[in-house]
């Protein structure tokens, strides 16, 4: 049996049947770090004392019949932004290289608590924002799908590790579509929860009103059990939500039969960077979840570019607020490609970021209505398949092939599903979109997409086979 | 806001921005930092001179009464 071709939900079943255990989970996890890691460089660090004791931990109590849920004895690791007690975490940096948290992460204690084994802390762009770089302590991670090409960011280890067979589920951060991208580009599940959803404590800021946690996962069903766990008010974090959190699972199987799904076509058709394969994916999508009883209608938002304006003009500024006294003082110990992003901040005057901030509420106003006309949206998640390293893009420029921000502006939860493999063999997606609190929504339109369009036969890379 | 400045008046703009901010920048660096303001500088015209004195920023807040412990 190969442990890690196992769902999160399978793997628990095979635990309780006595068919494997943690330790097995754990040890073929790390086994195929060891193997894959070295051309893949997803792990910054990997925990194998840590995982082995969480592991071992984890097959005491269920043969004492402590069970903790879905998650326990399931192998996982995270972005290296999120504190982790007595683990070193760096976010990348050198700014941080000595940095060793005294406290977990609430998202670290959460599946601590829930018996997850942790794997180790994985790559990031620099700051969850610069990169891919090569002129940082460690090197970037590259796509299992073809190594020669970036795995989008800045959650770049999160989808190497996953999509490579390293471990069904790994954290990210998303401040402009930090889990949907890497997910779109490494044919993945990617959750950007609801904001509020889930806490930020613990995890080295970006921008504090666009910073979301959410898992990357090989399915929609692991993402959703995960969900399940991290999900829930945390008074000591300011955004945190005081709202229930429903069963993910309970309708996930539920089909999109009458559901009514709009579609913001004007986003993606018009844009100059829209490749012809992602276009066709989309629509070809569109075709399966009609056929399987949803209404599926093109509506109107407003422009794309006034979304993209807000984020980033809401981005750098906080950003730089964040970072103003080592940018001053230690320029040189940031990356490139972070430095001279970060000091745009600078450049932002305040009412710039007001005006952005008006935008925000009127653009979230605009993506409300429309969900109250439609049970969710489904749009692009990038308008290319990954690009090579040699062939970067700036997924803050204007003319950013992700289309992933709007709802780091509006707040809105919004999961990139895979959808198909382009004719280069790099994966496609597509963004289900849903109103405020309903990841349970779209999980269910995530999970019909990923069965109608087939993407549950598609063949993992063979680098990883 | 109008039409971005041409070239040289952007980087007079970017240079007096970043030295109030305390930040200097390797000559190295000037020419991809400039042209990412310039395409922010675009992304900042878009938002300027579209809302009214009614438009209200999103970080408005509602406090709420004290609750009874």
């Amino acid at each position: 049996m190969d442990t890690q071709d196992l769902s999160i939900a399978e793997m628990g079943r095979a635990l309780r049947a006595g068919a494997v255990s943690a330790e097995l989970l754990a040890r073929d996890a790390l086994a195929r770090v060891a193997a894959r890691d070295p051309a893949l460089m997803a792990f910054v660090l990997v925990t194998e004392s840590r995982a082995l004791a969480d592991a071992r931990r984890a097959d005491y109590e269920l043969r004492a019949g402590r069970d903790r849920g879905p998650m326990h004895g399931i192998p996982y690791a995270l972005k290296d932004i999120y504190d982790t007690a007595g683990i070193r975490t760096t976010c990348h940096s050198k700014l941080r290289i000595d940095n060793v948290p005294a406290e977990d992460s609430v998202v670290a204690a959460k599946l601590t608590e829930a018996g997850g084994v942790l794997l180790g802390k994985l790559a990031t762009h620099e700051f969850a924002i610069g990169g891919p770089s090569f002129d940082l302590p460690f090197p970037p991670a590259r796509n299992p799908w073809n190594p020669a090409h970036i795995t989008g960011g800045s959650s770049s280890g999160s989808g190497a590790a996953v999509a490579a067979r390293m471990v069904r589920m790994a954290m990210g951060s998303d401040t402009g579509g930090s889990i949907r991208g890497p997910a779109a580009w490494c044919g993945l599940a990617g959750i950007k929860p609801t904001y509020g959803r889930v806490s930020r404590r613990g995890v080295f800021p970006l921008s504090w009103t666009l910073d979301h946690c959410g898992p990357l996962t090989r399915s929609v069903e692991d993402a959703a059990i995960t969900l399940q766990v991290l999900a829930g008010h945390d008074p000591h974090d300011p955004a945190s939500a005081d709202v229930a959190v429903p069963d993910y699972r309970a309708d996930l199987e539920r089909g999109v039969s009458r559901l009514r799904i709009g579609v913001p076509r004007a986003f993606f058709a018009t844009a100059p960077a829209a490749a012809p394969e992602v276009l066709a994916a989309i629509d070809r999508t569109i075709s399966l979840l009609r056929d399987e009883g949803a209404a599926v209608e093109d509506i109107q938002l407003p422009d794309y570019a006034l979304f993209a304006a807000a984020g980033r003009v809401i981005m750098m500024p906080e950003a730089f607020a964040i970072h103003e006294a080592d940018m001053q003082s230690r320029l040189a110990d940031y990356g490139e490609i972070t430095a001279n992003r970060f000091v745009l901040g600078a450049a932002v005057t305040a009412v710039d970021y007001i005006n952005a901030l008006r935008a925000r509420r009127d653009l979230t106003d605009a993506v409300n209505a429309a969900l109250g006309r439609y049970d969710a949206l489904l749009t692009a998640s990038a308008l290319a398949p990954a690009p090579r390293f040699d062939a970067p893009v700036d997924s803050l420029a204007s003319a950013s092939p992700m289309q992933t921000i709007p709802f780091n502006v509006t707040g809105h939860p919004a999961m990139s599903v895979p959808v198909g493999l382009a004719p280069n063999g790099l994966p496609l997606s597509v963004q289900i979109v849903g109103r405020p609190f309903d990841e349970a929504m779209v999980f269910r339109i995530a999970r019909a997409v990923e069965q109608v369009t087939g993407w549950e036969d598609v063949a993992l890379p063979a680098f990883a086979a | 806001m109008p039409n971005p400045p041409a070239a040289e008046i952007l980087d007079a703009e970017l240079e007096t921005l970043l030295a109030r901010a305390g930040i200097r920048l390797p000559d190295l660096r000037r020419d991809a930092v400039r042209a990412a303001y310039a395409d922010l500088r675009g992304q900042i015209a878009l938002l300027h001179g579209r809302y009214g004195p009614a438009a209200e920023p999103a970080n408005v807040f509602r406090l709420s009464p004290a609750e009874d412990k």
